[in-house]
């Protein structure tokens, strides 16, 4: 009664570590992707006769060992569809692009590794053409080799921006200045916690070098404040950390405060039964730890899968600690980045500025739908409010909405869950991929290697 | 109209093979995708088809410019063209 032994979503490291550990045990495994080629976010692949971005040699060898793995592999690829979800009866349901249609699969068990997703604090303009992620302006340049054209700002916060920073001086055009809210460099000790681990202090470094080489000014304790248009570019306004402003005028700007789980509307981990398919997470999307950790725990999923599988003892110990050392160095990380004001306090935004971007609703929006007669439920703030109701189902608001509740109510906490619930679609589909006829069935496109 | 190009309102943009609709918009110098199904700007954000702020009507079909394979002779528009 069931099509394959396991489905994989997602073809980052998580999702290629747990397909190539299944396949090699023997499992029929069907690897589905929303891109047409492997490598997720971290790892996304250049075009033909594109030049590689800049990493570092441990990242490219972290790659060619997954890749190589997973081409000696017997994986089924499922290329340029989108993982909708698992539906009461256990099907796991795929937008499949290249037929136009839903498709449904009946999986013995299911690997969920579909990521991360930025965490972008709400300034005002931040919804404007020409701002977008760091990570959106990352993988556009690994994909074409091509450096964003004219001058780009990077600003927020973390060591992704020096990693962007670096690749696009490598390729010819330097950004104006990376804006940094936190100070790395401080003289307190903490960045000796990273000692331990070798391959991302060698990441670091590397990267770090690239910015004094090219002289790029890395302003730290500096924060951008608000966007706006000017002609045709963009003017960003600045606040240094000893209250000075000053405005700079760019082309595009590239914002990052941060990574975060994408487990939007996942179905939870689950034991699987004859009729449902045993379901776990696996990577960023079940905790945001990174590339290393990433694969480590595809591994761990895999272990988990066939012990469900075949009724044999776990062996997913060894992951289980290297996930643990990957924990601490993030923990090392984020203390080193912290913003040297505080944790921003998004009450303190102008009134106008956008805190969902679908739908348009503002911070005065929600000031006003909270001041009345107090703390409202997360599905209150949704279905009354608008905020997370929008196409990206708050994968860029809910974290910021449920952020300015507890600073209004700070009596009624809440989290980002409470406001978008948890239910399928994952995200959202065509119309037509839902009309005409019962959903396809599984092996009509999947094409084995 | 060259082989290797997709109409943007109506205007040929050139590709390159395996780039993504986004991505060949942005070498054109095109950042604004709008309107969007609210008659307001659309935009390259995530790059990860997380976002959706970047969806276009591509052959009548809305899809994320940043996942989508760009492929010669598509018909794109913005998402909220027909609506304007």
């Amino acid at each position: 009664m069931f099509d394959r032994d396991v489905v994989v979503v997602g073809g980052g490291p998580a999702g290629i570590a747990a397909a190539t550990a299944l396949s090699q045990r023997g499992f029929d495994v069907e690897l589905v992707d929303q891109r047409a080629q492997l490598g997720g976010a971290i790892y996304r692949q250049p075009i033909a006769g594109a030049r590689p971005v800049k990493q570092s040699r441990f990242a490219a060898r972290r790659w060619q060992h997954l890749h190589a793995a997973i081409q000696h592999a017997a994986v089924t690829y499922r290329f340029s569809s989108v993982f909708v979800g698992v539906d009461g009866h256990g099907n796991t349901l795929i937008e499949d692009r290249n037929q136009g249609r839903l498709v449904s699969v009946r999986a013995r068990a299911v690997v969920i590794a579909v990521g991360a997703v930025e965490k972008v604090i709400p300034r005002p303009g931040w919804d404007l053409p020409g701002v977008v992620t760091a990570g959106g302006l990352q993988v556009m340049m690994k994909e074409t080799g091509t450096a964003p054209q004219g001058r780009v700002l990077l600003a927020g916060n973390g060591p992704l921006l020096i990693a962007v920073a670096a690749q696009m001086a490598a390729l010819g055009n330097a950004p104006v200045a990376i804006i940094e809210s936190g100070n790395p460099m401080a003289i307190n000790g903490n960045g000796l916690g990273l000692l331990p681990h070798a391959e991302l202090l060698a990441d670091a470094l590397g990267y770090l070098s690239g910015i004094v080489r090219h002289r790029i000014s890395w302003r730290r304790g500096t924060e951008l404040i608000a966007l706006d248009r000017a002609g045709s570019q963009l003017a960003a306004e600045l606040r240094h950390a000893d209250g000075r402003r000053e405005t700079l005028l760019i082309d595009q700007v590239a914002l990052h405060d941060g990574i975060r789980s994408n487990n939007f509307g996942l179905p939870a981990d689950q034991a699987g039964t004859t009729t449902m398919p045993f379901i776990t997470r696996a990577g960023d999307c079940r905790e945001a730890l990174g590339a290393i950790a990433s694969q480590l725990d595809g591994m761990r999923a895999a272990a988990d899968v066939a012990a469900y599988l075949s009724r044999k003892p776990n062996d997913a110990a060894a992951s289980l600690d290297g996930i643990a050392r990957q924990r601490a160095a993030q923990a090392v990380l984020a203390t080193m980045f912290a913003p040297i004001a505080g944790p921003p306090r998004l009450t303190a935004l102008p009134d106008e500025t956008i805190v969902c971007r679908c739908e348009r609703r503002r911070l005065q929006d929600l000031k006003l739908l909270l001041g009345g007669t107090g703390a409202l439920s997360g599905r209150e703030i949704k279905h009354n409010g608008r905020f997370t109701m929008g196409a990206c189902q708050g994968r860029f608001c809910a974290d910021n909405s449920a952020r300015i509740a507890c600073e209004l109510n700070p009596g009624s906490p809440l989290v980002a869950s409470d406001l978008t619930g948890s239910r399928w679609p994952v995200r959202p589909l065509p119309i037509s991929a839902l009309l005409g006829d019962e959903p396809a069935h599984h092996d009509q496109s999947a094409r084995d290697q | 109209m060259t082989e290797r190009s997709f109409l943007w309102n109506d205007q040929p943009i050139a590709f390159r093979d395996g780039e993504s609709i986004a991505a060949a918009l942005a070498a054109a110098n095109v950042r604004d995708l709008g309107p969007d199904l609210l008659g307001q700007p659309a935009r390259y954000f995530c790059g990860i088809g997380a976002c959706q702020a970047c969806l276009v009507s591509v052959d009548g079909v809305l899809r994320e410019a940043c996942l989508t394979p760009a492929r010669a002779g598509l018909a794109i528009t913005p998402a909220g063209a027909r609506h304007v």
